[in-house]
């Protein structure tokens, strides 16, 4: 029974994971940027869903909620790392700290933002799906189960689109060989701008999905941007499926924590898994190297 | 001159041991055999050239020597004692130097606080500096013609100036050794001389040199021996004229005798405006000019060659047409400037670089190489353009699904060609193709390019250091050395013009 | 030049120091209240600086070694009643402790790996403070037994010296030659070598030296307040401040991280009656002057002619 349990909340916490993560990596896979301030993109998704929902119902608050990361993306990349990375005066070896410092401060004016307008109390939104389904004999939220379908969906449409499409291709190859994709005439500021569009869709369905589930509030800000950050590192940097993998392994790792430990102690073996997983291969689950 | 009864570069007696000595020296990484038991030896005030075109793993064995790379086999005894496999501040306080072919000084120290920095010892509690030291860098600054710049920060310094400041800091440590990577690249023909000279005094001080180079030519008046390699292993060793003359040498260089080969008139029209016209183009790699005032032209439908050594400018001509480096001077494709326009662009608007590096997309199979090379054309164009290319490189049907970083070396050049001529380029710029492949799969490439030649109607602008793999084809030739065009010529008359000059 | 401009640096400092020390003389006791804390921040920011800007190594958890001083101090305190002068020793021998352990997988790793390390170390600190909260007070905080003084000159004066020290030793470790030799090991570890130095050691003395700073400066802080609590000493938002700071007044310039320290501090302080959005205030000028001025405030006034 308990474990049965775990074998469910573990499932949809880590494809939650799993979709924020993807985001992360494939940003960084194509064009080299850690984003920090990805965890208040996904808060401000959460939030601006639960404050539409009021007025627009849980479907008009979702899709507002995913518009609002989507404008978030852009409004990243435009405001803060596309200038960090075209100024001359940064010497090209200092782009990534400061991409890093620079990105951090947008996500804490971003985070400090939501507290002012919508208080630091974690808002629920409302799910797409009331009610409750019994998995053998696990009284299980149905919204729970939607979550983790609507995660698989979303991280399928993007595996097609990237194994599909012209475009997904030119992505792929951007991160395996920027320079070479220039020399077959495409234009990589293209390519950025359809990463950063993707990245942007992909953080606004795990910012409301993570809404519904479990709530979310601009003191988790810090906490999402830092374990999306551990599972693409643990999986390997710019490597989707090495993401899914680890998000997978942290998810059940924290959720048996919580079940068989204690819940304060969560975080606790996934941490040092990482520090265990980056000591020993430092290119993660799946990275190359 | 009595100095002939010490002469150091008469052979040192047999009894003398070397300074350096490197046996069997064997480097993988991976599956790739880099250095495969190499062998060198240079006694104390002798200066040797190791000589190899790029990829030949001459720099490998510099790395190797100095410890900043660990061999998987082999001796490197610097003074009697093997070093193999030692870390590189060992291996530096044991005796040896290396002169960085790029520099990367401290920035907001000033030059004489560089050298400053390599006359310390390696110590955590020197916290005030010993006014030995001063005076001793202020020394090396004079020797090496740094002493009016010594209070001035590195990066108003010119370009041979930094090179110097490398020289002072390999100096300041006394080494026996001395390992200098390509001393004389970006240099002008006066700087050159300086350097020589400079180089030349470790000679009087019984140190032992070895010089890394592209080519024998650029080292020869300097060095007592040179000592050749090609794909990793030992290929020649003996003065340079003998090196020179070494068969092997020769073919690696030149791929065999210098010939143009019987072939049909060139189809290029002589009339009517150039399709490309390069004029007075020059590049500048921070403070190095890679490249000087160049004018060149390709005609619709001609195969024109540049050749040049490693390091003469070939891929930075390359990379100016195809929007890659900044430039000066002006570039018109079919009568209009590329100025302005990006890269991206100008590989749309027809210009096609198939770069030496060939820049694949190595974890994707060769069938999606090759499709990106064709994203821009209508479909029924692609499909057709498809065929034709894996016809003309057969291999690259049977390996289709392969990821194109598993392929051999050849293979992937084939690829590369085949991704650029995927995109329909009116201009195709091919930069080095035969770079590091065995000769039977250079017999592949030059039919395939034969064939490309003749059965369309394509322009090829290539560079090759191999001349006879160049000569065949071409139409027109031109000769780059350090950053300038010094000849150009139909190929029938390169080997009698230019041939003699080149190696 | 080079000398013109460390004394134009040292006149600088000299001047700023006797402004700091005669400001209680004008000063109420709030405004001192609120630059004590921001001194030893300043000493944070040094010391965050000393890795990145000469050992060139990213630390992204400052609060790691921060507080490792600060609850290894008040801990021997609370519990043993050990008195301030053993407590502060203690607390700063186990920062030094945890500096070289943050050293060794710095040595191994690169970028973001060791970025991440960094990161994790604090979360896994602060997760072992509620942890253990018996003994380190959890996260409703550790309360002491002993302070520094009571009086709010002499907390003032202590801050103001001890920083000033501090920045003197960092500094004068910056330009000398040890410093010289670790710059270059920060910025080209591959030249370093065949130069004959053994980077990995003096890696390893830079982290010990940030370390030895931030656990002092820590264990301190903490006698200051009589208090400890994740939030003050460990939270990541203190980290992400200290390297705000040092980016702030510049990069590897060590002084600088003062002034970033105490204009982040300050401007905290006057932007207060905005409330939250007073932090949001500060991170948008924090993030407009890395995008405009990346050199930070001392670095753009020492170096902009450098740069041509």
């Amino acid at each position: 029974m308990l474990g049965l349990q775990i074998l469910i909340d573990g499932f949809a916490v880590s494809a939650l994971y799993g979709l924020g993560a993807v985001g992360f990596t494939l940003i960084f896979g194509v064009s080299g940027v850690l984003n920090l301030s990805h965890g208040a993109i996904m808060v401000t998704a959460a939030t601006v869903a639960w404050a539409l929902a009021e007025r627009a119902g849980a479907y008009g608050g979702a899709l507002g909620g995913l518009a609002s990361a989507f404008l978030l993306s852009f409004v990243t990349y435009f405001a803060v790392v596309r200038p960090i990375q075209r100024s001359r005066s940064i010497p090209s070896e200092e782009t990534e700290i400061f991409v890093l410092t620079g990105t951090l401060l947008w996500g804490i004016m971003i985070q400090v933002a939501i507290a002012y307008l919508a208080t630091t109390s974690p808002h629920t939104v409302r799910p797409l799906i009331s009610g409750v389904t019994v998995i053998g004999g696990v009284r299980t939220p149905t919204n729970e189960i939607l979550t983790a379908a609507l995660c698989w969906a979303a991280i399928g449409a993007l595996t097609l689109l990237i194994e599909r499409t012209r475009a997904g291709k030119a992505l792929l190859a951007a991160s395996v060989n920027p320079r070479g994709l220039t020399l077959l005439g495409f234009e990589l500021e293209r390519v950025h701008l359809l990463v950063w569009a993707i990245y942007g869709v992909l953080v606004g369905v795990a910012g409301v999905l993570l809404g519904a589930f479990l709530g979310a509030s601009s003191d988790n800000v810090g906490t999402l941007t830092a374990s999306a950050f551990s599972i693409v590192v643990l999986g390997g940097l710019g490597s989707v499926p090495g993401s899914l993998l680890a998000a997978y392994c942290i998810g059940y790792l924290e959720t048996l924590t919580a079940y068989l430990v204690s819940p304060s102690l969560r975080n606790i073996p996934a941490l040092i898994l990482l520090v265990a997983v980056v000591w020993a291969r430092p290119q993660g689950f799946l990275g190359r190297r | 001159m009595t100095l002939k009864l010490v002469d150091p570069r008469r052979a040192a007696p047999v009894a003398v041991p070397p300074m350096l000595e490197v046996e069997g020296l064997t480097k993988r990484f991976g599956g790739l055999v880099a250095v495969k038991e190499m062998r060198l030896a240079i006694r104390p005030g002798e200066i040797v050239g190791l000589i190899g075109p790029n990829g030949s793993g001459k720099s490998t064995v510099m790395k190797l020597v100095m410890g900043i790379l660990r061999p998987n086999a082999g001796r490197v005894s610097v003074d009697g004692v093997d070093v193999a496999g030692w870390p590189s501040h060992r291996v530096a306080r044991h005796g040896v130097g290396l002169v960085f072919q790029h520099s990367r000084p401290l920035h907001r120290q000033t030059v004489g606080e560089n050298i400053v920095l390599a006359l310390l010892p390696d110590s955590l509690l020197r916290l005030v500096a010993d006014p030995q030291v001063e005076r001793r860098a202020r020394a090396i600054a004079e020797r090496v013609g740094l002493g009016a710049v010594f209070d001035r920060r590195p990066a108003t310094l010119p370009f041979a100036d930094l090179r110097r400041l490398e020289l002072a800091k390999a100096i300041a440590r006394d080494p026996k050794v001395v390992l200098v990577d390509e001393p004389f690249a970006g240099l002008t023909a006066g700087e050159v001389k300086d350097f020589s000279a400079l180089i030349a005094s470790f000679r009087t001080e019984n140190k032992a040199v070895l010089l890394v180079d592209h080519n024998v030519k650029g080292v020869a008046a300097l060095v007592d021996r040179a000592v050749a390699m090609y794909l990793g292993a030992f290929v020649a060793e003996g003065s340079a004229a003998q090196v020179m003359a070494d068969p092997t040498v020769r073919a690696v260089y030149l791929g065999g005798a210098v010939q143009a080969s019987a072939r049909r008139e060139p189809k290029a029209r002589t009339a009517g405006p150039p399709l490309l016209a390069v004029e007075g183009v020059s590049v500048f790699y921070g403070k190095a000019q890679a490249l000087d005032a160049v004018d060149l032209q390709v005609r619709e439908g001609e195969f024109v060659s540049v050749v040049g050594l490693n390091g003469a400018g070939k891929t930075t001509l390359f990379n100016a047409i195809s929007g890659l480096v900044p430039h000066t001077g002006s570039i018109t494709f079919g009568g209009a400037p590329l100025a302005g326009l990006s890269a991206a662009r100008i590989a749309r608007g027809g210009i096609v670089q198939c770069p030496e590096t060939r820049e694949l997309f190595n974890t994707m199979s060769v069938r999606e190489n090759l499709d990106l090379g064709g994203a821009h054309l209508p479909k029924s164009d692609r499909a057709r353009q498809l065929d034709w290319l894996l016809e003309l490189f057969p291999i690259l049907r049977s390996r289709s699904a392969q990821a194109a970083g598993k392929m051999s070396g050849g293979e992937q050049q084939m690829l590369a060609i085949a991704r650029a001529l995927m995109m329909k380029p009116r201009l195709l710029v091919l930069d080095e193709p035969t770079l590091g492949l065995a000769p039977v799969i250079l017999e592949q490439l030059g039919r395939a390019l034969e064939v490309l030649r003749t059965t369309t109607p394509i322009t090829v602008l290539l560079g090759e250091q191999n001349v006879t793999f160049a000569l065949p084809h071409a139409d027109r030739v031109y000769v780059l050395e350090h950053a300038r065009l010094v000849w150009e010529g139909p190929p029938a008359r390169f080997a009698e013009e230019a041939g003699r000059a080149y190696l | 030049m080079g000398s013109l401009l460390r004394s134009r640096l040292f006149w600088g400092s000299l001047a700023g120091l006797a402004l700091a020390a005669a400001f209680p003389l004008v000063g109420g006791p709030y405004t001192i209240g609120v630059l004590i804390p921001a001194f030893y921040f300043a000493v944070f920011a040094m010391s965050w600086d000393l890795l990145f800007g000469f050992a060139g190594e990213v630390n992204f958890g400052p609060t790691f070694l921060i507080g490792l001083g600060a609850y290894g101090a008040g801990i021997v305190d609370a519990r043993y009643g050990l008195g301030v002068p053993l407590s502060v020793a203690f607390g700063t021998a186990l920062a030094v402790a945890g500096g070289v352990a943050l050293a060794l997988p710095a040595l191994r790793l690169s970028g973001p790996y060791f970025g991440l390390v960094t990161l994790v170390a604090v979360l896994l600190l602060q997760q072992m403070v509620t942890v253990f909260a018996d003994v380190s007070g959890g996260e409703i905080g550790l309360s002491l037994p002993d302070v520094l003084s009571i009086d709010d000159a002499t907390n003032y004066y202590f801050a103001l010296g001890f920083m000033a020290l501090s920045g003197a030793a960092l500094f004068a470790l910056s330009r000398s030659p040890a410093g010289l030799i670790l710059q270059a090991c920060g910025q080209d570890p591959v030249e370093a070598q065949a130069l004959g130095f053994n980077v990995a050691k003096h890696k390893l003395a830079a982290f010990v030296v940030s370390a030895f700073f931030s656990g002092l400066a820590g264990a301190l802080l903490v006698f200051y307040y009589g208090t400890a609590s994740p939030g003050t000493f460990i939270d990541i938002a203190v980290g992400v401040q200290i390297i705000i700071a040092a980016v702030l007044g510049g990069r590897r310039t060590i002084v600088g991280a003062v002034l970033g320290a105490v204009f982040l501090v300050v401007a905290g302080e006057v932007l207060r009656p905005l409330g939250q959005m007073s932090t949001f205030a500060v991170s948008a000028v924090a993030l407009a002057v890395i995008l405009l001025a990346p050199a930070g405030f001392l670095g753009t006034l020492l170096f902009r002619r450098g740069a041509a």
